[in-house]
């Protein structure tokens, strides 16, 4: 199946937050009120109910001058994502459409997603049960993809009224992105398109202004080393020996029962299926 | 022919297992289709209404989704003309308009000196209204102005709202100016 992917262009955006409206609006998120934190930007950072925050960045350009960076700032659905890669309950999974997203009912809120995520995305949220005893789900930005298996757009992405985000097919976005990332250099030299290879490749694209680190992004970011060594090796190696031990148990058992009644024949056996 | 001797015990036992079969065979084993089918599209079986956003003078056009009287689900209407489907960020919380509990679903009156609002029937309302614009009217109603035929009063104003269409709006300029109002303002103005 083709790979879809979000195209975000952040110098298209005039910071009006419908994005982050409509995401509450779709997925009948609850609003958490927040107090002033000193500037235009409404949340520090996503959480488990606020799936995107639209970030004001106060930067001082090569002139001197204040200028504001908006980003949308939501899961970038990598392409080898560290919170797949973690989860111990394989909850977290890829879709035909490239989308990484949570299964609810496999989450068992162990929370090696969130400590994992390069982008610091998926958050832990806490809900009751009908006894009153508290769990925990991890919870992101899911690319709608509800939306997208009825062959409709995310809902960000429809109420964008400057045209700053797109989706479509991601080979047609790059393109779009490279051809956008050529107009504006003039303007932005440090312009760059953000689709970091360490972690194949994301299927949110960006069109940066600036630099990733300005925008409080990872320049490189990675599947932890940790992570890679605790799945792809240490995992196969433990499951392996856990096999071999339970066999070498098995065949002990057998062969101490075959011995046994050889040693003591029937005497103590009485009752069983000899008889 | 083929005979069956069962014994009342037989009977049940084989009744209870095909019944057991049944049902397993009922349920299925694929998960993917259980797990499909116990989320349902959000805005599947609803009813589409299309509105007027009713905040800024801009008339953004609305699409309201309705599942057994209640608002699921409110996004721009793609074939507006005015928005072709965007939104900004308060036109896209419409749907607590509805939701909120701060919703006034009854006429509130406060009456002259009071600090205090009860609640009244429509009918109520609609006396009390007529009587205190027929009263301000006559008390202030001026027919002439410097030999010249006005017919108007300065005592009354009237607030639109852009909620309103054309054809409302229209009928409440025509009943203002029937009665002789010239302050005609509308709310995205001000």
């Amino acid at each position: 199946m083709v790979e879809y992917a979000k195209y975000v262009d952040v110098t298209k955006c005039d910071g009006c937050r419908a994005c982050m409206v409509s995401c509450k609006n779709w997925n009948d998120l609850p609003a958490e009120p927040q107090d002033f934190l000193g500037s235009n930007q409404s949340h520090a950072k996503v959480t488990a109910n606020t799936w995107n925050v639209l970030s004001f960045i106060e930067h001082e350009n090569s002139k001197g001058n204040l200028e504001y960076l908006f980003r949308h700032s939501a899961c970038f659905h990598c392409k080898e994502a560290a919170c797949v890669k973690v989860c111990p309950e394989e909850a977290l999974h890829y879709t035909d459409f490239g989308t990484v997203v949570i299964n609810d009912e496999k989450c068992v809120g162990c929370g090696y997603c969130v400590q994992n995520c390069p982008f610091d995305v998926v958050s832990l949220a806490t809900y009751k049960d009908k006894h009153g005893k508290e769990y925990k789900k991890a919870q992101k930005c899911t690319m709608c993809t509800d939306r997208l298996e009825e062959g409709m757009q995310p809902a960000c992405v429809t109420v964008c009224h400057t045209g700053a985000m797109e989706f479509g097919e991601k080979d047609k976005m790059i393109q779009k992105a490279e051809k956008r990332l050529a107009e504006i250099k003039g303007k932005f030299p440090n312009a760059n398109i953000y689709n970091p290879a360490g972690v194949g490749g994301t299927h949110a694209i960006y069109v940066l202004a600036e630099k990733p680190s300005v925008y409080g992004l990872p320049e490189n970011p990675k599947v932890p080393t940790s992570a890679v060594i605790w799945k792809d090796y240490a995992q196969p190696i433990g499951k392996m020996m856990l096999g071999a031990t339970t066999m070498a148990v098995i065949g002990a058992y057998i062969s101490n029962k075959i011995f046994y009644k050889e040693d003591h024949g029937h005497d103590e056996n009485g009752g069983g299926s000899n008889e | 022919m083929v005979e069956i001797n069962l014994n009342r015990r037989q009977f049940l036992k084989l009744s209870g297992a095909t019944a057991a079969t049944l049902a397993i065979v009922e349920l299925g084993f694929n998960e993917k289709e259980a797990y499909a089918s116990s989320k349902e599209f959000k805005i599947a079986k609803s009813t589409v209404t299309p509105t007027i956003c009713c905040y800024c003078g801009v008339g953004c056009g609305i699409l309201v989704h309705t599942k057994d009287n209640a608002v699921v689900y409110t996004e721009g209407d793609p074939d507006h003309p005015v928005n072709e489907g965007k939104l900004c960020s308060k036109g896209t919380t419409i749907r607590q308009l509805y939701t909120t509990e701060k919703r006034l679903t009854k006429p509130l009156y406060r009456a002259p000196g009071s600090s205090k609002w009860e609640e009244k029937e429509w009918d109520w309302m609609y006396d009390r209204i007529a009587k205190r614009v027929k009263e301000t009217r006559d008390a202030s109603f001026v027919d002439k102005e410097d030999g010249i035929i006005v017919n108007k009063t300065e005592r009354i104003a009237s607030l639109g709202g852009a909620a309103l269409d054309n054809e409302e709006t229209y009928l409440l300029s025509k009943m203002m100016r029937g009665l002789g109002i010239v302050y005609l303002e509308h709310q995205a103005r001000i």
